[in-house]
C-alpha cells in the first residue's frame, strides 16, 4: 500500500438547520472548499483526478452532487465526480474510498469530502398523491381527467417529511432518538448524566471559538438572500448553556419516560467539509506539505437498534488494522449524535464483559481530557452526510495545533454501523 | 451561371440559395453584388416552372447575414441616391416575396436589418436555438430606418405593437423569444436546419396566435387604437431621445401614414424616409461613432494573446466589487482581497446588486447569479494570487500605500501576471517605480459604475511592454467594454477634458449663472446629464480633488475653481451625503436646487443665453482635446472621440468632441477660444497651439 496523505481540509461553518445557510443548495456547501484549498497549492484545475462527496438528502436538482462539486469548483470538465451514502458516515466512505484509490496506486489527487443541506431536504407527495398524478396524467379525455379529479381528498396533501424518514430505520422501525433511549435505559445513563455532557460539549466549543480555534479550518462561506454576506462561525454552540437550562425540556422521543432531549442530542444541521488526499508522488510533483496522513479506516455493523454503539466496534477494529492502542491516540473525536450513545460507547470500550457480547476488544478507557476537546457535534451540530470528513478536519488541525501523533475519529452510522479512521500529523 | 457572393444549387427540385461561403471575416454582410447576385438567382428560380421551393441559408455557422454593409450606407452622397438604392433592394425582395413556390430561410447567428429583411420576405422563417442567433432591425441605432421593406413586412407579420419595439429601439431578439413573436415559425438545433428544410418548406403552417396576440392585432386595425398606440410610442420616443434623434420620429411617421396602404406606396413611403434620415448630420454622426467602436474592436493576431483565466482585485469597496462583478460576469472566478471583512461586504454586495438587476430584468438566471456570485472568492489572504493572470488594485488612492501594496504584491504573482492599477489621479509612471518588472504593469482605469460604463481606459508608462497593452486590450474586449489606449497624464484622456468641462462651470456659477440655466444649457446640447448634477454624482469632493491634481499637473489654465472647496467646507459632498448643487431624497433621486449652495453663490443672477453657456464648458474640451493629441497623449482623435462618448455619455449625435468641433469649423471654435481668453480668463482659454496649427494648415481633426 501507498502512503496516503491528508494534504489540506477545510469545512464550512455548521449552522442550524434553516438559519444563516438554509438557502445555500448542496453542492455551494462545497466547490468552494475545493477551491480554496486548490488555491493554497500549485496544483491545477485539470490536475485532480477524482471528487468523492458524501450526501445522505439527495437533492432532487443535484442526483450527483459530486459531479456538480467538481464542475461548479472550476475543476476541469474531465475530472470524475461521485457521490457516496454511508448515512452518517458519509464523509468519511468518502475519505475511505479516497484513501483505498491512493494506496492502491489507482489516484494521485483526489478530494474527498461531505455536504448537507438539511434546510433543503424535500417534502415529499405521499403515495395516493403519487397515484393521483399518475392517473391525471394516464386521462385523455377531458372527462376521464374530470373522473380522476374528483378522487382527490384533502388528505392527499399530508406531505412525507424526508427528513423524517430518513432519520427513522427502515428494519427495525425505531426512530434514531429512540435508539438512544434505548441504549440509556440499558446502560442506565441518567437525564442529568447525559445533560451534564451536553453542557461540556456547548462549553467546549464556545471555548474553542473564543480561542479561535477554528479559524484555520473554517473557510467563510457567501450566505443570505443577497449572496454578499459572509459567514465564519458555528451557529450551534450556546454560550449560555447550563445543566439547569438542559434539565427544563421535555424529552422529545419518549414524551413520558424518556432522557433523550433536543439538548442532549444533535440539532439538524447545514454544512460541508472537504478533504485534498494526495499520493506521495503527487506530495512531492506539487511540492506539498501535507496536514497528515490517514494510516487506514473501518467499518462494522451491528444490530440497528443499538447504532449507537457503532463507534466501539469501529474503533477496536481500526485500532487493530493499523496495530495501534487506544492509549497511543492523543486526540480522540466521537461523534455526538446523542450524549446517551457516546457514553454507551465509552463503557462498551473499557469492559471486556460488555465487548464479548460484540466479539471485540475492549481496547481501554477513554480519557475525556482527550475526547472532542472542541466541542461536538450537541454543539457545532451533525449535517449528517459531511461529519465522518468533519471530524477528520477538526481532528487534524487540533492535532497540528497540539504538535501530537496519533488522531482517531468515529462515529455511528444509522442502520446499525461505525466506522472509524486513524491519522497521524505531520505538521511538527 | 456563375455567382460572386452566393451559391445556387438545385437538390430534388429545391433551390439553395446560400451566402458566406469562404467568407474571410467572422460576419457575412450584404454587399451591393449580393443584391444583384440575388437578382439573378431569383429570375432563375422563377423561370423554373419544375421548382417546387426555395430555401435560404448560410454556409457560414453562426451567422446568417449581419446586415447590409455599412460603407455602402456611409458612401450614399444624396438623399435621392439612398431611396434609389433603397428601391433596388426592394425589388429584389418582392421578387422573394412574390415567388409562388415555398420559401423558406434557415436562420442560424444573427439575422439583422438588410439579413433580416430578405427573410421576412420568404414565407417562413426556420431558426436554430444556437445562443448566437439574434433576429432584429437595428437601423435606427444609425439612425435611419430598414429601407428593403422591413418596414413593411415586420408589422404584417407579428403586428404593430411589437413592430415599434423592434423598430424603435433597435434591439435584437434570441430564437425563444422571435418564436413567441410570431416572427420565426419554427426553433430547432442548428445541425438539422437544412435536413429538415425539405419537410418543413412543405408544412402547412398553423395559425396558432394566442388569444391575446389576436385581440392586439384585431385592436391596432381599429383606427382609434392605433392612433393611441402611435402617440404613446410617440411621446416615449421624445422621453428617450430629448428630440436629439429624428429617426424613431420618422419611423413612426412613416407607419403611421403608410398603415393599410399597397405595397408599393408603402414601401416608396420606405425608401423617401430612408434617403432624408441617410443625409441627416444625426446619422452620419452614428455612422462614424459605429466605425469607431468597430475599429476599437480590432487587435491583430487577437487569437495568438494569451487570455486572462482568473482575475483577482485588489481592494473592495465599490470599485472593486464592481472590478469582481465584471470578471465574474465573464468566468474568470475572481479573488477578492481587502484587509478587512467589511471592504470584502461593500464589494461582495456592489456584485450582488448588479446581478439581482439582471435577475429582475431577466437578464441573468438565478442560477447563473449565484453560479457568479459564488465564483468570487473574497478573502483576507493573497491565495491563489500565484494563479492570478490579472490583479487590479483598487485601494486607497495614496502613492505611497499603492506603492507598499505592489511590492508586496509582487511577490505572490506568477511572473505573467499583468498587475495594474484602478488609479483615476495618480501618476502610473510614478507607481511603476515601486514594481521590479514593471512591464507587466499598466493602469487600467473604469469608469464608475463598472457595470453600465463602457470605456476602460489603458494606461502606459514608461517602461510598459507592448505585449502588456495587448493582453489588457484583449481582457477589455472580453469583457465586452471599450478600451482605449492612453498613455500617462493627469487625468488621462477622459477625466482630463472632464475637468476643464466642470471647472467652467463651477466658474459660471461664481459668475452668477444659475445652476437650473448652467445644467438646461448642457442638457439641450445632448450631454446625458447637466454639470451640477454630474459634480453632485462624481461626488464634489473628489471633483475638487481632481481639481488640484490638473493644476498641480497642467499649471494656470486648469486653475481650478474656489466654489467645490466652499461647498466642501459646508459638508456639500453632492449625491453622496444627499446635498449638493442639489438635494437628494433616500432614493437618491435629485429633488431640487440645494438653498445651501445658493449662499455660496452670488446673490445677483447673472443672464447668459445658452449657447454662450455651451460653449464657455464646451470650448475647454476641444481644447484640452488638442493639448492631449500635441502632446501624444491618445494617437488620435478618433480614440479622443470613442473616449469621451463611451467614458462620459457624449453626445452620439454629434458624433464626437472632435468631429463636432470638425463639423463646427476650427476656425469659428479657435475664434470663440481667443474671444473668451480676452473677455473671460486668458489662462483657462489659452488657445492650444496644436488647434492654432490645424488651422493655419486648414486641416481639422480627423485627416479624412
Amino acid at each position: 500500500m501507498q502512503p496516503v496523505y491528508l494534504v489540506q481540509g477545510k469545512r464550512t461553518p455548521q449552522a442550524k438547520a434553516g438559519t444563516i445557510l438554509k438557502d445555500i443548495a448542496a453542492p455551494y456547501l462545497g466547490h468552494y472548499l475545493i477551491r480554496d484549498i486548490l488555491d493554497e497549492t500549485s496544483i491545477g484545475n485539470e490536475q485532480v483526478d477524482e471528487v468523492i462527496i458524501g450526501n445522505t438528502g439527495n437533492p432532487p436538482k443535484y442526483p450527483n452532487v459530486g459531479r456538480v462539486i467538481a464542475l461548479e469548483a472550476g475543476l476541469d470538465k474531465t475530472t470524475s465526480g461521485y457521490t457516496v451514502h454511508r448515512n452518517c458516515a458519509s464523509g468519511l466512505e468518502a475519505m475511505s474510498q479516497g484513501f483505498v484509490k491512493i494506496a492502491s496506486g489507482r489516484s494521485d489527487v483526489i478530494f474527498a469530502g461531505g455536504v448537507e443541506s438539511m434546510s433543503q431536504m424535500p417534502l415529499l407527495f405521499n403515495e395516493d398523491m403519487t397515484e393521483f398524478f399518475m392517473e391525471l396524467m394516464k386521462a385523455k379525455s377531458p372527462a376521464d381527467k374530470m373522473k380522476v379529479l374528483t378522487t382527490f381528498r384533502l388528505p392527499h396533501l399530508s406531505p412525507v417529511i424526508a427528513i423524517e424518514q430518513g432519520l427513522t430505520d427502515p428494519f427495525c422501525g425505531l426512530n434514531m432518538g429512540m435508539t438512544a433511549e434505548k441504549l440509556a435505559r440499558e446502560f442506565g445513563f441518567t437525564r442529568e448524566m447525559q445533560d451534564e455532557f451536553a453542557n461540556k460539549s456547548h462549553h467546549k466549543a464556545v471555548n474553542a471559538q473564543k480561542e479561535g480555534k477554528f479559524d484555520d479550518e473554517i473557510a467563510a462561506i457567501i450566505a443570505g438572500k443577497s449572496l454578499s454576506e459572509i459567514i465564519k462561525d458555528d451557529n450551534g454552540p450556546r454560550p449560555s448553556s447550563s445543566v439547569e437550562k438542559l434539565a427544563k425540556l421535555k424529552p422529545f422521543f419518549e414524551k413520558n419516560t424518556g432522557t433523550v432531549t433536543v439538548g442532549n442530542s444533535c440539532p439538524i444541521t447545514d454544512g460541508g467539509s472537504m478533504w485534498l488526499m494526495c499520493s506521495e508522488k503527487a506530495v512531492k510533483d506539487y511540492n506539498l506539505e501535507p496536514m497528515a496522513r490517514m494510516i487506514d479506516f473501518h467499518f462494522h455493523g451491528l444490530e440497528p437498534e443499538r447504532m449507537g454503539l457503532g463507534p466501539a466496534l469501529a474503533i477496536d477494529g481500526v485500532l487493530k488494522r493499523v496495530n495501534l492502542k487506544l492509549e497511543d491516540m492523543e486526540l480522540i473525536e466521537i461523534n455526538e449524535a446523542f450524549a446517551a450513545q457516546v457514553m454507551a460507547c465509552e463503557e462498551v470500550m473499557k469492559n471486556q464483559k460488555l465487548a464479548d457480547k460484540w466479539n471485540i476488544s475492549a481496547v481501554g478507557e477513554v480519557n475525556r481530557d482527550i475526547l472532542n476537546v472542541n466541542g461536538g457535534a450537541i454543539a457545532l451540530g451533525h449535517p449528517v452526510g459531511s461529519t465522518g470528513s468533519r471530524l477528520v478536519v477538526t481532528l487534524a488541525h487540533e492535532l497540528k495545533r497540539r504538535k501530537a501523533k496519533y488522531g482517531l475519529a468515529s462515529l455511528c452510522i444509522g442502520g446499525g454501523q461505525g466506522g472509524a479512521c486513524v491519522i497521524e500529523n505531520l505538521m511538527k | 451561371m456563375s455567382y460572386e457572393k452566393i451559391t445556387l444549387e438545385l437538390k430534388d427540385g429545391i433551390y439553395y440559395l446560400g451566402f458566406g461561403k469562404d467568407e474571410p471575416k467572422s460576419l457575412t454582410v450584404i454587399a451591393k453584388e449580393t443584391l444583384e447576385d440575388m437578382d439573378k438567382a431569383l429570375d432563375k428560380v422563377e423561370g423554373d416552372k419544375n421548382a417546387k421551393g426555395l430555401v435560404l441559408f448560410s454556409h457560414k455557422a453562426g451567422c446568417f447575414l449581419a446586415g447590409m454593409d455599412i460603407s455602402v450606407i456611409s458612401e450614399l452622397e444624396s438623399e435621392v441616391e439612398a431611396a434609389q438604392g433603397c428601391e433596388k433592394g426592394q425589388e429584389v425582395f418582392n421578387k422573394l416575396e412574390d415567388l409562388k413556390i415555398p420559401t423558406m430561410a434557415l436562420v442560424d447567428g444573427p439575422c439583422l436589418g438588410g439579413g433580416l429583411e430578405m427573410a421576412l420576405a420568404c414565407k417562413k422563417i426556420i431558426c436554430s436555438d444556437n445562443k448566437k442567433t439574434a433576429l432584429g432591425l437595428p437601423e435606427v441605432m444609425l439612425g435611419v430606418l430598414p429601407g428593403f421593406g422591413g418596414t413593411y413586412r415586420l408589422p404584417k407579420k407579428i403586428g404593430l405593437t411589437s413592430s415599434l419595439d423592434l423598430l424603435l429601439s433597435g434591439k435584437q431578439v434570441k430564437a425563444k423569444k422571435a418564436k413567441r413573436l410570431g416572427l420565426v415559425e419554427y426553433v430547432m438545433p442548428a445541425e438539422r436546419l437544412l435536413e429538415k428544410a425539405p419537410e418543413y418548406l412543405m408544412k402547412k403552417s398553423s395559425d396558432n396566435k394566442s388569444l391575446q396576440d389576436s385581440l392586439t392585432e384585431k385592436a391596432s386595425e381599429n383606427f382609434l387604437a392605433r392612433g393611441v398606440i402611435f402617440r404613446k410610442a410617440r411621446q416615449s420616443v421624445l422621453k428617450m431621445t430629448k428630440g436629439f434623434y429624428p429617426a424613431p420620429l420618422k419611423i413612426l411617421d412613416h407607419l403611421e401614414s403608410s398603415f393599410g396602404k399597397r405595397r408599393s406606396s408603402y414601401l416608396a413611403s420606405e425608401a423617401n424616409a430612408f434617403g432624408e434620415l441617410s443625409q441627416t448630420s444625426q446619422s452620419k454622426a452614428l455612422q462614424h461613432v459605429f466605425f469607431l467602436q468597430d475599429e476599437a474592436k480590432k487587435l491583430d493576431n487577437k487569437e495568438s494573446i494569451k487570455s486572462v483565466k482568473r482575475g483577482a482585485v485588489l481592494g473592495g469597496g465599490t470599485m472593486g466589487g464592481g472590478i469582481a462583478w465584471l470578471m465574474a460576469n465573464s468566468n474568470q472566478s475572481p479573488i477578492l482581497k481587502d484587509l478587512n471583512v467589511e471592504g470584502l461586504r461593500v464589494g461582495l454586495k456592489q456584485s450582488s446588486d448588479v446581478f439581482s438587476k439582471g435577475v429582475k430584468r431577466k437578464k441573468v438566471s438565478q442560477e447563473e447569479f449565484e453560479r457568479k456570485q459564488r465564483s468570487i472568492k473574497p478573502t483576507l489572504n493573497y491565495n491563489g494570487f500565484q494563479k492570478a493572470d490579472l490583479v487590479v488594485e483598487a485601494v486607497v488612492e495614496r502613492m505611497d500605500i499603492k506603492k507598499s501594496v505592489f511590492k508586496e504584491l509582487e511577490t505572490k504573482v506568477s511572473k505573467n501576471c499583468l498587475i495594474t492599477t484602478n488609479t483615476s489621479s495618480l501618476s502610473v509612471n510614478e507607481m511603476a517605480k515601486a514594481l521590479e518588472t514593471s512591464e507587466r504593469f499598466a493602469g487600467l482605469h473604469f469608469f464608475n459604475p463598472v457595470n453600465k460604463m463602457p470605456l476602460v481606459e489603458i494606461i502606459r508608462h514608461d517602461n510598459v511592454s507592448e505585449e502588456t497593452i495587448n493582453r489588457l486590450y484583449k481582457w477589455v474586449l472580453d469583457v465586452k467594454k471599450t478600451p482605449v489606449v492612453v498613455n500617462d497624464c493627469p487625468g488621462f484622456l477622459v477625466n482630463r477634458i472632464l475637468a476643464p468641462f466642470l471647472n467652467e462651470a463651477a466658474y459660471l456659477l461664481d459668475e452668477g449663472v444659475s445652476v437650473e440655466a448652467i445644467d438646461k444649457a448642457v442638457l439641450n446640447f445632448g450631454m446625458p446629464m447637466g454639470a451640477c448634477r454630474l459634480m453632485d454624482e462624481i461626488g464634489i469632493d473628489v471633483c475638487a480633488h481632481v481639481g488640484e491634481v490638473m493644476e498641480e499637473g497642467l499649471g494656470a489654465r486648469a486653475k481650478a475653481n474656489k466654489l467645490s472647496q466652499k461647498a466642501l467646507e459646508k459638508d456639500l459632498l453632492g449625491k453622496k451625503n444627499g446635498k449638493g448643487f442639489y438635494l437628494y431624497d433616500e432614493k437618491g433621486k435629485h429633488t431640487e436646487v440645494n438653498p445651501e449652495i445658493l449662499k455660496l453663490l452670488p446673490s445677483k443672477e447673472k443672464s447668459m443665453d445658452e449657447t454662450t453657456i455651451q460653449m464657455r464648458v464646451i470650448l475647454p474640451m476641444i481644447n484640452e482635446a488638442a493639448n492631449i493629441l500635441q502632446e501624444n497623449i491618445v494617437s488620435d482623435a478618433a480614440t479622443v472621440d470613442l473616449g469621451l462618448i463611451f467614458g462620459i455619455g457624449f453626445p452620439p449625435f454629434r458624433g464626437g468632441l472632435l468631429r463636432y468641433a470638425d463639423n463646427e469649423g476650427l476656425e469659428r471654435i479657435v475664434g470663440a477660444i481667443t474671444k473668451f481668453a480676452d473677455e473671460v480668463d486668458k489662462d483657462r482659454y489659452e488657445l492650444s497651439s496644436y488647434l492654432e496649427d490645424l488651422v493655419d494648415q486648414k486641416k481639422k481633426f480627423y485627416t479624412e
